[in-house]
């Protein structure tokens, strides 16, 4: 048996235990998980706790939070006036809730303010991964209730940016006018798909936009965009139809788990606390400090904060490069063997537990 | 950068209608808010309060009551310093679903979290839990208790002020080692993931490495 079949072995084997021991598949999976079958989006849900040990428990789990979901999208993603207005109006006998209204609880005052958010998701969704054509491309399960809705329930359709069409015009001595009209687009961003159809680029939009409702206090904040896109990626493509199928539901309740575990690194207010993003770089530059004085005094003199490098960093380069390379090169990732950084990263933090500075 | 001694998250849970939200404003802006609607998902808001001198930020996590956004809900227990689980005072059914909540506390919260029962509405005169029901309760469970009225502004305060000075005195008890303390360095969140897992059985939960960045 191949070294690589024998790897797809063992965790084949560690998956079909009737009670799964989460810390072995968790050793397995640090090495990488083998792209054949279901393995990697069944051990990711598995290791982000959608999923229990339990084998048993599987089918009603994912039957339950799926229903859910598509509760979600039926309560949550859909314009004011599709709402029966019944709740509000009933209770206070107040007039109609109307698109002017600056009630906290108008229908049309949640409307406006959701749309604030909704652009931002919309932006940076329509660029997301663009090295792959992926998130482009039809899903061959669009959601029914929204691509039958003639639009109402198309989240982008909220937030179109429209444009004034414009021309220059140019009159020359002989009277010959010369009208050059402005088609220049600023930017390409993915488009939306026919009535019936949509994009997986469209998909992970709802998923943000749901997230940002369910948790309002956090809203949406960019870079939410970059960790929910392989997540969804890994979902929608499990060669396992029946799952594959669920890709949103699915995705949407495995983000939601992860972002308990990076949720300060997204809430402005706690930039400055212990669990927040400035602490974390300001302990990346401490550490950087302590273990390779060379580079961080060079980053130092070039006055290059942790802000630049602390997420991708090559040093021996740095080293060599003067101030305006160096801005260059940090920011783009760099090609390299993730698993050397994450075996790095583990052993520096053992390293840390037990000789703490 | 704001100058404080700690910050705690504090999350509110409890069955729809018994009143997070109105305790969590009544705090926070001083007010009670006629017919608030129901809330969605989870909701927060910050409040810095003096406690002997030492500037504390408090985090509060306003929870939906909802039976449907319990998912969601749960994502948030993990990282709480303090938990506060509300019933109504004049509402029996939210009483009587209290260990309900305490098992979904057991399953998702750091085990060494901040227990505190509240029964509030006491401005209601259509009573149905007794005061002394309710602490023994509390006490059965290992919890600390207070009655609350978030329209009277009675014990609002008071609740808020009193979590505050305990969990200051928990980190000032676990001294240097403390994670809430924005100044220590220890190692703490996904930095350390894969590591101490045997340290720690008591929490259940996916991640076996809870306790060591919340406690």
């Amino acid at each position: 048996m191949s070294v690589f079949k024998a790897r797809v072995k063992e965790f084949e084997d560690a998956l079909a235990e009737n009670e799964i021991d989460l810390s072995y598949l968790r050793q397995l999976c640090f090495n990488g998980i083998p792209d054949v079958k279901s393995l990697r989006p069944r051990c990711w849900k598995l290791l982000l706790g959608y999923l229990g040990t339990n084998r048993e428990s599987w089918n009603e789990t994912l039957t339950k939070k799926r229903a859910l979901y598509r509760q979600f999208i039926e309560e949550l993603v859909l314009p004011p006036g599709l709402k029966e207005a019944h709740t509000l109006d009933a209770r206070n006998g107040c007039l109609n809730d109307h698109p002017l209204s600056e009630g906290a609880e108008s229908a049309w005052n949640i409307f406006f303010n959701d749309n604030e958010f909704l652009l931002q998701i919309d932006k940076d969704v329509r660029r997301l991964c663009p090295d792959i054509s992926f998130f482009q491309q039809p899903t061959e399960y669009p959601c029914d209730i929204v691509v039958n809705s003639n639009g109402e329930r198309r989240l982008h359709q909220r937030v179109v940016p429209s444009v004034l069409k414009a021309a220059n015009v140019e009159r020359k001595g002989l009277g010959i006018t010369k009208i050059n009209l402005i088609t220049k687009r600023s930017e390409e961003t993915y488009e939306a798909m026919e009535e019936g159809q949509e994009a997986h680029w469209e998909v992970v939009q709802r998923i943000l936009f749901l997230y940002a409702k369910l948790n309002p206090g956090q809203s949406y904040v960019q870079g939410m965009n970059e960790i929910v896109g392989p997540i969804y990626y890994v979902m929608a493509s499990d060669p396992d139809p029946d799952y594959r199928e669920h890709a949103e539901a699915d995705c949407f309740f495995c983000f939601t788990a992860l972002m308990a575990e990076v949720r300060d690194f997204f809430i402005k207010t706690l930039d400055d606390s212990e669990g927040g993003i400035k602490n974390m770089m300001k302990r990346l530059s401490q550490m950087l400090q302590e273990r390779d004085l060379q580079i961080y005094e060079h980053l130092k003199s070039q006055e290059l904060h942790p802000q630049y490098y602390s997420f991708r960093i090559q040093r021996d380069q740095i080293l060599q490069n003067d101030f305006a390379s160096n801005v260059k090169l940090l920011q783009n990732y760099p090609f390299m063997d993730i698993n050397v950084v994450l075996s790095k990263a583990v052993s520096l933090s053992y390293e840390n537990c037990f000789h703490p500075h | 950068m704001e100058d404080y001694k700690f910050l705690f998250k504090i999350v509110l849970v409890g069955n729809a209608g018994v009143g997070k939200t109105c305790l969590v404003r009544r705090f926070t802006q001083g007010l009670f808010p006629p017919g608030q609607g129901a809330t969605i998902g989870v909701d927060f808001m910050i409040k810095t309060v003096e406690v002997d001198g030492d500037k504390i930020k408090l985090q509060i996590w306003d929870t939906a009551g909802q039976e449907r956004f319990r998912s969601i809900t749960q994502s948030y227990y993990r990282s709480a310093h303090a938990l506060i689980l509300v019933y109504d005072i004049s509402c029996q059914p939210t009483f009587d679903c209290l260990p309900d909540w305490l098992r979904e506390i057991q399953e998702y919260a750091n085990c060494k979290v901040l227990k505190i029962l509240v029964g509030n509405k006491t401005d209601r005169d259509d009573r149905e839990i007794p005061t002394q029901i309710g602490e023994e309760f509390a006490k059965q469970h290992d919890m600390y208790f207070l009655e609350t009225s978030a329209k009277e502004a009675e014990n609002v305060e008071r609740l808020f002020y009193e979590i505050a000075a305990e969990l200051i005195d928990q980190a000032r008890r676990k001294d240097g080692t403390s994670a809430v303390n924005k100044n220590s360095m220890d190692a703490i969140g996904l930095g350390s993931l894969g590591t101490k897992a045997s340290q720690n059985s008591c929490c259940s939960g996916f991640n076996s490495n809870s306790n060591q960045c919340t406690s």
